[in-house]
């Protein structure tokens, strides 16, 4: 397990009054008052090495006083180490944001789920909800259905009114929706014009892949400010989490980060797992093929960064080229587990269902042929002259920067930082197999591409050793976990009954995009309490402002596209 | 009277024939351009449409011309339909002074296959250039539209650059020629059976370069750049309207400036050249369309080149462009120039 150990804070004990240790084999969590927040903080950040910020958000509980726990995660790079920090407060916090920008972010975030103010915050606006929105989602007291005091009618209502008949005639319940003007005011919100013209890059932009708003304030073609409004593609996801049961929940892990669906689903079992403590249950067969479904995903993912990132930069054909390799890869997803995007295939304690005949052979010819395809592309980009005016020194994050960014996955490893959950907190089959980390050296654009091709080449490795364990298993090993007492623990496929005992967890998997992480704060039952969610992408994406200041706009597109933010992971 | 009455005909046939194989052709290149483009991306390109795809320019067109005509509000539409005229006539006009062929008689009459052969040829040819930026800046002012405008602010830096370093590009032809008539270079590189690409090597190279810029072909198109810009100043631009900026920049203003490319430094329609030596004719069983067929084939390949360039390369950023024109590209046109004004006493002095 990467959680410290208690004894290690003994000596902060005497200088911070009020502290408590705690130690559960899921998580180590060190509780303070909030007066003595901040320093805690800066000293764990500066004395103890926990420099990485990776999550921030506060649970709601309405009948306690004060009201709200808020936890900070932290992890120690170089020993290896997370800890949990938390502390109590009615809706009043000391900002991060000095110590790490990341937290700027998270603490929007919690202003606007939960109304929290934070004292010191430079610029508390709404992070997904627009300017006028009066409610707070995330509170227990805010209805699932939403508030339907203002909304867009749909085509239907204008035109029929109350008289839609039949299955359009639903109790129409609409949560309140954005109108232009509440648009106006949030845009102006969030930046003031200093420069020549406010160009607004999205939120429907080719360039932004997906429905992000970005604003520049451009002085000629330099971008003198910049801001990302988010938001547009906000479904709530961790307000669903709590209102649904733990298998239920599957389904939405697919819809958040579209483009892995395979591993965000693996990292939310392993850590629902992890909370059950039936880790070790899960037989070897499913681990195998989880990790190499994985591993598959990785890849398709990899490959449509790659294509939408050279069709940013003007190199059309190497999109179809990368396109056709994915469609291939889409093609044994699909076959082996009935769904090509939104896949729901692992199962809490196994996979829904066991490798189809013909799948081993099928990935064998796969991996055989996918290096020679990769070595074409790359003889077309990674020494092009072009290429390399493009990307070369563009968009540099160093290793600092990591830190206080709270930046993870290939761009973190870009900029020489080895963070790799697969190495760190082996979950599933990754303890078994051999791979390697590849890191950047100057954490520039380049350095970020050829990470991520590196990492595809790595995939393939893994990928090989998984079929190789799997072909020497029996063909009816056991591929779901099954409980040594049959009467206690029953884990049928649709979750009904999928009791979890109290406690909390945070657990992470390692995405494509970065790390997602899960804090899982569960009261018993067969629903969690709170989930929140650590995207990837978000945190990565907090960068991004200070990159492309004093940069052109023909770079907005590089430096975003080697960031890899996926919207659905964003917003959630 | 009898002689005026001549030269009309002949002259209003001409304009017919260019005006037609032009247009004609410029649709047509846009399936040539799916074809490449597709098969270079390993899949077939439009197949539905007729034959191997064969009517699809013919649909395209029916489809862009029932389209409805947009125009963006707040827009200035006078400019915004000049710009369209603008950019077509130009180009359009430079075929003027494109020499097909050698001279030959029909029924008795001497017909040379150019439509005028001005003694300042090449003049018009870059005068006629450098109306294209107009069109541009005046469509993306027009539009009332920012990415319109950083577009063609863009394009405008872009051709403003390489229009000087084309000039001097082409500066070596002449003086080996000595003449700035299009028809009159043709006839020197016969006469001295030599293509001033054999000399030009350098001139050709910096030529071709600013070929892609001038025409907004990769590496050099970052002012449609469609990831960052949509696509640039034609973007508030809808039906026809829309098709008429690729159809003149990305065809017709290529295949002029190839067919100028040929005459300046491929011997216009002068079969395959030994350096000094003479020519070889494989196509001799032409007879007298060889020289025709000659020209088109190398008008063709220098086309093929370009979308070559274009479906496997990725785009230069807007500052490392102008960079590369001012910084390398007009010094080595300038020591091209001086070599070359050494050179042409020694051989012909």
């Amino acid at each position: 397990m990467p959680w410290v150990k208690g004894e290690e804070f003994v000596d902060l004990k005497q200088r911070f009054e009020g502290l408590e240790i705690e130690e559960k084999p899921t998580l180590t969590t060190l509780q303070v008052p909030k007066a003595k927040l901040i320093d805690l903080l800066k000293t764990l950040k500066e004395e103890k090495g926990y420099k990485l910020f990776l999550d921030h958000s506060v649970v709601d509980f309405p009948d306690k006083r004060p009201r709200f726990q808020a936890f900070y995660t932290l992890y120690n790079v170089e020993e290896k180490k997370r800890v949990l920090v938390k502390t109590w407060t009615d809706g009043l916090l000391p900002s991060i944001e000095k110590l790490w920008f990341a937290g700027k972010w998270a603490e929007r975030e919690c202003y606007d789920m939960f109304g929290i103010q934070y004292e010191g915050h430079e610029n508390l606006v709404r992070a997904f909800m627009w300017e006028t929105y009066q409610h707070y989602p995330l509170r227990k007291d805010f209805p699932l259905e939403g508030y339907a005091t203002e909304y867009l009618p749909s085509l239907n209502e204008t035109l029929w009114g109350e008289n839609l008949q039949g299955l359009m005639n639903y109790d129409r319940m609409h949560t309140q929706v954005p109108t232009l003007e509440d648009l106006e005011i949030t845009e102006r919100r969030r930046l003031q014009k200093k420069a020549q013209i406010v160009l607004n890059w999205g939120p429907l932009h080719p360039g932004t892949h997906g429905t992000m708003w970005f604003l520049f304030d451009l002085e000629g073609e330099r971008v003198y400010q910049c801001d990302v409004i988010l938001g547009q593609l906000h479904r709530g996801v961790e307000k669903l989490a709590e209102n649904e049961m733990y298998n239920q929940f599957l389904v939405y892990t697919d819809r958040m980060d579209y483009l892995s669906a395979l591993c965000s689903n693996q990292a939310w079992v392993v850590a629902v797992e992890r909370l059950l403590g039936i880790e070790e249950l899960v037989p070897e067969k499913a681990k195998y093929i989880r990790t190499m479904m994985a591993e598959l995903q990785r890849i398709n993912s990899h490959l449509l960064w790659l294509g939408a990132y050279a069709l940013d930069l003007g190199a059309l054909t190497i999109f179809l080229y990368a396109f056709k390799e994915r469609e291939k890869l889409m093609d044994i997803i699909e076959g082996i587990t009935g769904a090509r995007l939104t896949i729901s295939y692992t199962r809490v304690g196994g996979v829904r269902m066991d490798l189809p005949e013909g799948a081993v052979e099928v990935i064998r010819a796969f991996v055989k042929r996918f290096p020679k395809e990769l070595k074409e592309w790359e003889t077309i980009l990674s020494r092009n002259r072009i290429w390399l005016r493009r990307n070369v020194g563009v968009g540099v994050i160093s290793k600092e920067d990591v830190y206080f960014y709270g930046l993870t996955g290939p761009v973190a490893r870009g900029s020489g930082v080895p963070y790799d959950l697969r190495k760190f907190e082996p979950y599933d089959a990754y303890g078994w197999v051999d791979f390697d980390v590849p890191v950047g050296e100057s954490g520039d654009v380049y350095d970020r591409y050829l990470v991520r091709l590196e990492e595809m080449r790595q995939s393939l490795r893994i990928v090989e050793q998984c079929l190789h364990a799997l072909e020497k298993m029996p063909k009816d090993a056991p591929f779901f976990a099954e409980s040594p007492d049959p009467k206690k623990l029953k884990l049928p496929l649709d979750g009904i009954g999928l009791k979890v005992p109290e406690g909390e967890i945070y657990s992470s998997g390692e995405n494509p995009r970065g790390e997602l992480g899960f804090y899982i704060y569960s009261t018993g039952g067969v629903k969690p309490y709170r989930v929140k969610i650590r995207p990837g992408s978000m945190y990565n994406l907090c960068v991004y402002p200070k990159l492309m200041k004093d940069r052109v706009v023909a770079d907005a597109v590089t430096i975003l596209a080697s960031l890899d933010p996926v919207v659905g992971e964003i917003d959630r | 009277m009898e002689g005026l009455i001549v030269w009309l005909i002949i002259t209003l046939v001409k304009i017919l024939v260019i005006l037609g194989i032009v247009l004609g052709v410029g649709a047509y290149l846009t399936l040539v351009e799916r074809k490449v483009a597709a098969h270079i991306q390993r899949r077939p390109g439009p197949m539905v449409v007729g034959w191997h795809g064969l009517l699809q320019p013919l649909a395209d067109g029916i489809k862009l011309l029932t389209k409805e005509d947009l125009f963006p509000r707040y827009g200035n539409r006078f400019l915004y339909n000049l710009a369209l005229v603008m950019a077509l006539v130009p180009a359009t006009l430079v075929f003027a002074v494109v020499p097909f062929g050698p001279e030959f008689k029909v029924f008795g009459v001497e017909v040379k296959p150019i439509l005028t052969d001005v003694n300042v040829g090449l003049l018009l040819v870059f005068a006629l250039g450098s109306m294209a930026v107009f069109a541009i800046a005046l469509a993306g002012w027009a539009s009332n539209s920012k990415y319109a405008l950083i577009g063609s602010m863009r394009k405008a830096g872009i051709v403003v650059s390489y229009e000087v370093v084309i000039t001097f590009a082409v500066m070596g032809p002449i003086i080996l020629a000595g003449t700035l008539s299009t028809y009159e270079i043709v006839q020197k590189q016969i006469e001295q059976e030599l293509w001033y690409i054999w000399l030009q090597p350098l001139a050709f190279v910096v030529y071709m370069f600013a070929l892609l810029a001038e025409t907004g072909r990769v590496p050099f198109d970052v002012q449609e750049a469609e990831a960052e810009l949509v696509t640039g100043f034609t973007v508030e631009y809808g039906g026809m309207k829309f098709g008429l900026f690729p159809l003149v920049e990305w065809y017709i203003e290529v295949l002029s400036l190839s067919a100028i490319a040929v005459v300046l430094f491929l011997g216009g329609w002068s079969p395959i050249n030994i350096p000094f030596l003479g020519f070889v004719d494989p196509l001799f069983f032409l007879g007298p369309l060889s020289p025709f067929v000659w020209f088109i084939l190398k008008v063709s390949l220098l086309f093929l080149f370009v979308l070559w360039l274009h479906w496997t390369l990725p785009r230069y950023r807007i500052d490392q462009i102008t960079e590369t024109a001012w910084k390398v590209m007009l010094p080595l046109t300038f020591v091209n120039l001086v070599l070359t004004a050494v050179i042409a006493p020694v051989l012909w002095g």
